[in-house]
């Protein structure tokens, strides 16, 4: 088997339009969350935050692939030159039928779909449909567009596993390089923010709905008074390589992916069942060949629902043991959903090159039903080489990652 | 629909959508080659033409024979003319 290293990242987020701009906000214990008052107009919404990004220089994507793009695709694509650029790899290599693409997202792109509905829906007719509307609503719609954007012509594909998308690409993509069929794989995730992804968290009562003129606070993971998740928006890409491969080419090497794992939980459609992610990461930690106190952080999924956050603290405490440090960043980015596991990557894969650990923000008064495992409400300088991450989704998804120092 | 209407609809869409300067936009110019078209564009080009101007070409099969932006004005002039009812 191959070993496969990250080369490369890049990020949209509400927090900053690159990786260096994002962690000088997670420096700042900055948040981004922000009541969205356009949302005023829908009846029986609750929840009225959101973090959604400011998508700057539009037009360097050129038409012709900038036509298919919904808000989400350009996120994307932008993530995407960013993190090629860091890498070094050329147009070359993406055009080699070496490389490839996964990009996953919770639907797609929402806001399309709505448009489209709305203009055949509406008239109940097709009159005023464009071709462009049709190719925003599929549901590969981030790969497909990054894919033409950057002329990638090996294995195209899409995750669909909701808050778990970006991780199973992560993890896709990672088996493919390690089994020898591709050398580059551009993974991750993307999603835009959206009153549909609120709204739908919002009639399950997973969204935050007490904090609507508190938005900085809104999002509390771990926290005694956290009230549910705040929607974020955003996009996250790594470049992951075969190691051999970007040895020779004397690439930066931010971390080795020795350990994935997914899977169901068999229980429960949107309730988090720490069984199953007790499952996970042992699988995980099993398939990286290393025991949990080889760990020196975990950076937990902790979107700040009531019942998820327990689950995984429990969860954590029953295989990590009570030493390990603990921390999530939704209170900082809100909850990206499909592009969560890969923001968040690419900052712990920062944090490990630093060797800093940033808090949770927002973790005022530890839940006792979260307890039991250390959690990092200031920023900690520690040695890290060996970083876990958790991605949580409904369906029951699990699904978690395992990266080295080399 | 006066000629000057029409040519000012197609022309707004192509400066809106296609993002072409105004400058650009001459009778003799062909859609693919010179403008940067392709077959999908050709598609929106018939919706938005309907949005700016009421007019439905989308089942017309003339649109196939369309190769410069002069013969879009035209092609739009000449249904205009044949099918009032249709706008």
């Amino acid at each position: 088997m191959k070993r496969v290293v990250i080369t490369g990242m890049g990020v949209r987020t509400a927090l900053g339009n690159s990786v260096s701009s994002l962690m000088d906000a997670l420096n700042n214990d900055v948040c981004k969350i922000e009541y969205i008052k356009e949302w005023d107009i829908y009846q029986g919404l609750k929840s009225k935050v959101a973090a959604p990004c400011t998508i700057e220089d539009i037009k360097k994507i050129p038409r012709s692939a900038r036509r298919s793009m919904p808000r989400s695709s350009i996120l994307a694509a932008q993530a995407c030159e960013e993190a090629i650029d860091d890498s070094g790899i050329s147009g070359n290599d993406l055009y080699s039928g070496r490389t490839g693409c996964i990009i996953g997202s919770t639907i797609g792109s929402l806001e399309s779909l709505k448009d489209a509905f709305e203009t055949v829906g509406f008239e109940k007719s097709l009159d005023k449909y464009t071709s462009m509307q049709f190719f925003k609503t599929l549901s590969h719609v981030d790969a497909m567009n990054v894919a033409q954007c950057f002329k990638i012509n090996g294995y195209v594909m899409s995750t669909a596993a909701a808050c778990a998308s970006s991780l199973q690409a992560i993890g896709a993509g990672a088996d493919l390089i390690r089994l020898g069929s591709q050398d580059i794989m551009l993974c991750g995730g993307s999603e835009e923010y959206s009153v549909m992804a609120t709204g739908s968290f919002d009639i399950l009562s997973a969204t935050s709905t007490h904090y609507n003129s508190d938005p900085k606070h809104s999002s509390r993971p771990f926290d005694a008074n956290r009230d549910g998740l705040v929607c974020g928006e955003g996009s996250g890409i790594l470049i992951l390589e075969e190691y051999e491969r970007a040895k020779k080419r004397n690439a930066v090497i931010y971390g080795e992916i020795i350990g994935y794992n997914t899977c169901g939980s068999g229980a429960h459609i949107s309730q988090s069942n720490q069984d199953a992610m007790i499952r996970c990461f042992n699988q995980c930690l099993t398939n990286a060949k290393i025991s949990p106190n080889k760990v020196d952080y975990i950076n937990a999924h902790a979107t700040a629902t009531i019942h998820g956050d327990i689950e995984e603290a429990q969860a954590i405490k029953k295989v990590f043991g009570s030493n390990i440090p603990v921390s999530g960043l939704k209170g900082h980015l809100g909850h990206t959903l499909g592009a969560s596991g890969a923001i968040e990557i690419a900052a712990s894969l920062h944090m490990m090159d630093n060797n800093i650990i940033y808090p949770t923000l927002n973790l005022d008064n530890i839940d006792p039903k979260c307890a039991g495992i250390m959690h990092i409400t200031e920023k900690t300088e520690k040695k890290l080489n060996c970083i876990v991450k958790n991605s949580f989704a409904f369906g029951g998804i699990n699904a978690t990652i395992i990266i080295h120092t080399v | 629909m006066e000629k000057n209407k029409i040519i000012e609809a197609v022309d707004d869409i192509f400066i809106e959508i296609f993002e072409l300067n105004k400058n650009e936009l001459t009778e003799d110019k062909i859609l693919f080659k010179d403008l940067g078209l392709d077959s999908l564009d050709m598609v929106d080009l018939i919706v938005e033409i309907n949005k700016k101007t009421g007019i439905n070409l989308r089942n017309d099969d003339g649109i196939k024979d369309i190769r410069t932006l002069g013969d879009v004005y035209k092609f739009v002039e000449k249904f205009d003319l044949e099918h009032p009812d249709k706008i």
